[in-house]
């Protein structure tokens, strides 16, 4: 197995991390306009209940699941109503900063329910590696990318054809047109907030599988902010290819480069991003440079 | 009962205040503030210190975030500038501390440039994203530089001294501290009510008329960002001063999201706002333990395992309730209190 | 003759001092604080710590206290972050009036209470970051308990170069790129150029890293047989996971912390049999007797985050209690460090080497005992008694 095409699988199952992380935010950024600060507490909130489900009852990977979304596309709801609804008609800065408060107390409570010590949860996915083009995988990497490749033509196809979705993006081009025409806004942004808890569920129990359950988790919800940026903020399947790309670009970095500058490779991905096309890869082009 | 505000001259309106008595209460507090050392023990010396230091931070922030509109998630970063560019200057290269102090907050300005040039061209939330990242990279540059910033071992300040006076204890560094408060909130006062500032005021209300009215956009946020860096590179080097040791530990992330609390809890865009938002959350986490210590059975166990993260959770609840209830922040509600005691009982 | 000179100065002062009494003795108690990461990931650390110096504390005061004095701890959270150490610190000083520090987080932690701790000649003992950064340059109170991560690297890596070293060896490093992970490379550093073997691959991370995909990779094409893993906890266990996923032949020598449940939990399924060296024991009857000790003293919960830190907090606070012992009555800051100073081959019963801080770093218990681990059955053998490198 060659170097190069190591470094390019693990940068894809890295990248499919920060890919489902930032399709989450861009769920919520594109119909809501708010930036999610909570959403990698997101992520670490489901995957510990996940977990706790897994432990409970020894399901295998899709019946967990099929229990974990359904309960995180809940908490999403409630966080919504609880948090976000009263703030409707508030400037965005302060909706932000709502997401911001939520995410130390959603930390806090994770760590007061279950603990500081990490665990070890493969989500009943077989831990055999396989080999794949001679490269090795561990079947929860490639579980990794194939929910995202999944989830990145579930959102494609719910975005284009299905009523939902047309509402959703009616209501990113122009909230008030949109509640014009009969689209009940705050019901979409309760989906979004729904919908976004879902990828966040499968985004934390996937890399929980991967690289294990530990109450720093959250902090990947920063990790994937260049995948956002280079993925245009309101791109939900930018954000995913934009993932990928990062990914990939993080492990070459560190690959060939290294020392260290994976980690802060993508930062400066997103600086020569602003420069020469700030609104990334797959973002709406309006951009005003006032 | 005043009757209304009739304001008959330009230099009435930008007045920093027209009330005697507004002045007076201003003076009786610095005389209160001033004489504190003297009443209070040394931990809550000490406490006021980082809540001053808080202030300045806050302050520096409150201007490009309140005043000119601009989010910077990268807070923590240009305090470490200045908090590094404080030790190095004073440790390696025997600068004395009045000499460090403004290059600290010079370096940090200079800092600013750099990540505000590509990102200040662009509207809308894209400061925050770089600033973010900005916080990232300063942090592996310090890691990784180790010739100049000692890498991850860290610098010890000692030695700043004025006139054979060591100002990094007791009550030199309280008043050195609370002088440079004074003046940062004096300047921030002025910036706010001068041509510079009202232009601030008006990118952030409305970008376009802002330059239609002949405000070169770019230039003046980069001002603003300039300006507000140089002030959180002296809050910088006061930490370095005050911790009397820097590491990249010391400026974590946390910090840029905490001083953003500070703001918004005291009220967006007002000085005295940014000061009580400061002083409330440095004191905050004392509140909280002495809620526990009056209220909760300090040996059951749900109190032992569980006290420090209540801690942490309270802090976000109360920026939560903050927003929710009272946008205006703490400001705001002392405005509804001073309304309501100025035209009681007629409601207004 | 530094030495001498230190012990004279602590007798003047202590012969000056012991009419005015230290803060934090009363006839009836003595306390101690303890700055400790009580939230947040790193909690697990605080946690243990704090049941170390419970359980100490209340072994001492069933046996009459020290001299009928009762031993009080009291505790405060730093969150992991050095400005709050030193507001903790403030604290305990000012407002509880401490009269010796016990617990003392992490590394950078203590060296922002340090000046605090100079200025007051708090007694500190330090028994979780035996980090060079904390003993040289000495300061007079402070004393450190434990191996460096370098020695503890050292003495793996030279039992792993006597014993099981693999033909044509290639050693490689993987450490974190902050003080810890440069105390684990110097350590490394001193191996490979004693032993004259095969330096292939030195590669540092960044704290909070999870994927090391990358890493291995490069350990991999560098060819490394014999891997110094200064990941910790989930980082360790990623490392091994990815290694065995390229299905390497390792030697693998750890960090300490990685002889703790949880991260075993972690790590065991990869399995390989790592090494970890610490400088308190991991089995035996000196464990056996401490966890009867604990479940007399703490609560369940408590007894359940026991780990290394707790008998490490353990042994440091018996220490500090040995040596205001010794000054009798007039109990002053001045004479505990003098007595610290003179503390030679204090029994620990077997949860450490006996401690003697009699040197001129004030540094003891460097001794280190090498262990492996079975990853089927998670449990560790010892390899080598406790010695020094």
């Amino acid at each position: 197995m060659d170097f190069l095409l190591l470094l390019l699988a693990s940068g894809l199952v890295s990248g499919a991390a920060y890919g489902l992380i930032a399709m989450g935010f861009a769920l919520i950024f594109k119909s809501t306009g708010v930036v999610n600060f909570a959403q990698g507490e997101l992520v670490m909130l489901t995957a510990y209940i996940s977990f706790t489900l897994y432990s409970t009852f020894d399901l295998s990977f899709f019946p967990l699941m099929l229990v974990t979304i359904p309960i995180s596309m809940a908490i999403g709801l409630v966080l919504e109503r609880l948090f976000i609804r009263p703030m409707l008609g508030e400037p965005i800065f302060a909706i932000v900063m709502v997401t911001v408060g939520l995410a130390v107390v959603l930390r806090g409570i994770t760590i007061m329910a279950w603990g500081p010590d990490p665990f070890n949860f493969n989500a009943g996915i077989p831990t055999r590696v396989v080999t794949l083009g001679g490269v090795p995988f561990y079947p929860a990497q490639l579980y990794l990318i194939g929910a995202l490749g999944v989830l990145t033509a579930a959102g494609w196809a719910f975005l284009r054809f299905s009523r939902m979705g047309i509402a959703m993006r009616a209501v990113a081009a122009n909230e008030t047109a949109a509640l014009l025409v009969g689209i009940s806004v705050s019901r979409i942004h309760a989906i979004a907030w729904m919908l976004s808890a879902a990828i966040a569920s499968i985004a934390g129990v996937l890399f929980a599988a991967n690289f294990k359950l530990a109450p720093d988790l959250w902090f990947q919800g920063l990790r994937a902010f260049p995948a956002v940026i280079l993925g245009g903020m309101d791109s939900v399947i930018g954000s995913a290819v934009a993932g990928l790309v990062i990914g990939v670009i993080e492990n070459l970095f560190q690959g060939y480069v290294g020392q260290g500058l994976r980690e802060i490779s993508g930062f400066i991905v997103i600086i020569i991003v602003l420069m020469v096309r700030p609104f990334g890869l797959f973002g709406s082009k309006d951009i005003e440079r006032v | 009962m005043r009757t209304g505000h009739f304001k008959e001259r330009t230099a009435q309106l930008v007045a920093l205040s027209d009330s005697k008595v507004v002045w007076s209460f201003a003076g009786l507090l610095l005389a209160l503030v001033l004489a504190a050392p003297f009443l209070i023990g040394n931990y809550q010396v000490t406490l006021l210190v980082s809540a001053m230091i808080a202030i300045v931070g806050a302050v520096g922030l409150n201007m490009l975030t309140g005043t000119t509109g601009l989010i910077s998630l990268g807070q923590a970063g240009f305090l470490a500038v200045g908090a590094y560019t404080n030790a190095i200057l004073m440790m390696d290269y025997g600068w004395p501390v009045w000499l460090s102090m403004p290059a600290a907050g010079v370096v940090s300005a200079l800092v600013s440039l750099l990540v505000g040039v590509p990102s200040l061209r662009l509207k809308g939330l894209y400061l925050a994203i770089t600033t973010l990242a900005f916080a990232f990279i300063i942090n592996h540059v310090i890691l990784y530089a180790e010739w100049l910033t000692h890498g991850p071992n860290g610098i010890f300040v000692s030695g700043a001294k004025v006139f054979g006076v060591d100002l990094q204890r007791g009550k030199a560094l309280y008043y050195m501290t609370f002088g440079i408060t004074v003046v940062v909130v004096f300047a921030a006062l002025n910036i706010q009510r001068s041509r510079v500032g009202r232009a601030w005021m008006a990118i952030r209300d409305h970008d376009i008329a802002a330059r239609v009215m002949g405000v070169d956009l770019l230039r003046y946020k980069l001002y603003a960002f300039m300006v507000s860096s140089f002030i959180v590179g002296i809050a910088g080097a006061l930490i370095s001063l005050q911790i009397r040791f820097v590491n990249i530990d010391v400026f974590a992330l946390i910090l840029s999201i905490e001083a953003l609390a500070i703001i918004i809890l005291g009220g967006l865009g007002s000085i005295a706002g940014a000061i009580l938002g400061a002083i409330f959350l440095s004191l905050l986490p004392e509140a909280i333990r002495l809620f526990f210590d009056a209220f909760a059975d300090t040996n059951s166990s749900f109190y032992t395992t569980y006290v420090y993260e209540i801690r942490g959770i309270t802090y976000g609840i109360v920026i939560i309730a903050f927003l929710r209830l009272k946008p205006e922040g703490l400001i705001g509600l002392w405005r509804d209190v001073r309304k309501y005691w100025s035209n009681w009982p007629l409601a207004y | 003759m530094k030495n001498g000179l230190l012990a004279l100065s602590a007798f003047l002062l202590a012969s000056t001092a012991s009419y005015a009494a230290d803060p934090g003795v009363s006839d009836t108690e003595i306390k101690i604080g303890d700055v400790n990461i009580m939230t947040g990931p790193a909690s697990f650390i605080g946690r243990a710590v704090s049941v170390g110096s419970k359980i100490a504390a209340a072994e001492i005061n069933e046996a009459g206290g020290v001299n009928g004095r009762k031993i009080t701890i009291i505790t405060e959270d730093d969150g992991y972050v050095p400005a709050r150490s030193f507001q903790a610190l403030t604290k305990l000083i000012e407002v509880d009036e401490i009269f010796a520090l016990n617990g003392t987080s992490g590394t950078a932690n203590v060296l922002a209470m340090m000046p605090l701790i100079e200025e007051n000649n708090l007694p500190t003992v330090v028994t979780t970051a035996p980090n060079e950064l904390v003993y040289q340059p000495v300061r007079p109170s402070v004393f450190t308990v434990g191996a460096s991560y370098s020695d503890a690297f050292y003495a793996q890596l030279k039992y792993i170069h006597e014993n099981t070293e693999p033909e044509n060896a290639v050693y490689g490093l993987i450490r974190q790129d902050d003080d810890f992970g440069g105390a684990v490379e110097a350590g490394y550093d001193r191996a490979v150029k004693e032993f004259g073997v095969k330096d292939g691959l030195r590669i540092r991370f960044k704290k909070g890293t999870a994927n090391f995909a990358a890493e291995v990779a490069q350990m991999r094409q560098a060819g490394v047989n014999v891997l110094a893993n200064g990941g910790i906890i989930a980082g360790a266990a990623n490392i091994l996971s990815e290694a065995r996923k390229l299905s390497m032949d390792l030697q693998v020598a750890s960090v300490w912390s990685e002889d703790m449940p949880p991260s075993v939990n972690l790590s065991a399924p990869a399995g390989y049999d790592y090494l970890v060296a610490d400088y308190v024991a991991l089995s035996g009857p000196a464990i056996d007797a401490f966890l009867e000790k604990a479940k007399k003293y703490a609560s369940d919960e408590e007894v359940a985050a026991i780990n290394r830190y707790t008998y490490v907090t353990y042994v440091g606070l018996k220490a500090l209690a040995e040596a205001m012992g010794q000054c009798g009555q007039d109990l002053t800051r001045a004479c505990t460090v003098e007595k610290l100073r003179e503390l030679k081959d204090f029994d620990t019963q077997g949860i450490s080497a006996p401690l003697s801080f009699d040197n001129p770093e004030q540094l003891s218990g460097t001794a280190v005992a090498v262990y492996q681990l079975n990853a089927a059955e998670k449990t560790f053998t010892a390899l080598t008694d406790f010695a020094d490198y």
